[in-house]
């Protein structure tokens, strides 16, 4: 068994990180989508904290001694796969960013080239045509 | 045909216009683009002063993202051939209108400027031609296909290998990876000998601290590639 001290502390612990996390998305430093994993993970720690039966059972079932080792096990598993779903994250971020830059690249040569064209008197249609415009009203 | 030049710089203030002009000279049928990667020097205000065509990334993407954004130019403006080309100096443009030649004439998608046909020019140095023997001997071992000089940074290819590489691309080191990428969609690489200079400014990409990292980095990118097949 857990002694009732270690429980307590672990219980505080726990949800000044929850009350953490919770007000970090209402100020919206973070994002919802990103923090449930931490959020879950968080209550179910609570939960085998406040109810150390289901957590003795547990340990029980999967050959672990002493309980508290459980949930410091289970807390390990949870981070190693926050910190695995966060570099998948991020792979796909920086090919994102890639591809965005990229388009910038592109884009600002596009723009180059018309403003090149436009002031070389035989611009873009809608410029030609304005400039018309322009020149007929004097 | 239409045919570009790709020549990704990153910091290359002191040889870009040089570069430039080599081109401009020795390889009148082709067209160039620059690629800005975001460089810490002048690089950039030279090629505006200069009126050098350019497209300036706004963030440094390496040297995989910056040529990837060269093939992606060259796919949307209906290039039918394009080919990367230092701007630090080191190649040299009279190859290129007969590297096109050889490359219509024998039917390639790709073909790499090699350094090792003829051994002749700079020959790069003791531990660097090592690592280029090791994935050479690699490429050969898992694909049959034999490259000379398979981290050479000159190298042509045809509209479909420019449409795989806009698509995808590697990051970084992304020269073995690529070929083996495109011999494994079935595509022929052929190899043309070229002479290389010395770089005549900037610094290589890869310090001799890295070297091991990428040769295990690169390694592992090739396995991978073969696992895609």
């Amino acid at each position: 068994m857990m002694t009732l001290r270690l429980q307590v502390i672990i219980g505080i612990c726990l949800i000044i990180a929850l009350a953490a996390i919770t007000n970090m998305i209402r100020k919206r430093k973070l994002e919802l989508k990103y923090a449930l994993s931490w959020l879950i993970a968080i209550v179910f720690v609570l939960i085998l904290d406040c109810f150390p039966i289901f957590l003795t059972k547990l340990s029980g079932f999967l050959g672990i001694w002493a309980p508290v080792n459980m949930i410091f096990f289970l807390g390990f598993c949870f981070s190693l796969l926050i910190i695995f779903v966060l570099t998948v994250t991020l792979s796909r971020m920086s090919e994102r960013v890639r591809k965005l830059s990229q388009a910038v690249a592109l884009n600002e040569e596009k723009i180059e080239l018309l403003l090149k064209e436009q002031k070389q008197g035989e611009g873009p249609e809608f410029a030609r045509d304005s400039e018309a415009l322009m020149s007929e009203k004097q | 045909m239409k045919s570009i030049v790709l020549i990704p710089a990153y910091n290359e203030e002191k040889s870009i216009e040089t570069t430039v002009a080599d081109i401009r000279e020795n390889a009148p049928g082709f067209d160039y683009v620059i690629i800005n990667d975001c460089s810490a020097d002048e690089t950039l205000k030279i090629c505006e002063k200069e009126g050098l065509h350019v497209l300036n990334l706004p963030i440094n993407l390496g040297i995989g993202g910056a040529v990837q954004t060269g093939y992606l130019y060259a796919y949307k403006n209906g290039y039918d051939y394009a080919v990367q080309f230092d701007g630090d100096g080191q190649h040299d443009a009279k190859y290129l209108g007969k590297m096109q030649e050889y490359m219509e004439q024998n039917k390639l998608d790709m073909l790499i400027g090699s350094r090792f046909i003829e051994k002749e020019g700079f020959q790069s140095s003791g531990l660097r031609r090592f690592g280029i023997r090791y994935f050479s001997a690699l490429i050969k071992l898992l694909t049959g296909t034999r490259i000379t000089d398979p981290t050479s940074g000159m190298r042509m290819v045809n509209r479909d290998v420019i449409k795989l590489y806009a698509d995808s691309y590697p990051k970084d080191y992304p020269e073995p990876e690529s070929a083996v990428a495109i011999i494994n969609q079935g595509k022929t690489i052929g190899e043309y000998p070229v002479i290389m200079r010395e770089r005549s400014e900037g610094v290589s990409s890869i310090s001799p601290v890295r070297s091991v990292y990428y040769m295990i980095k690169v390694t592992l990118a090739i396995l991978v590639e073969m696992l895609r097949k």
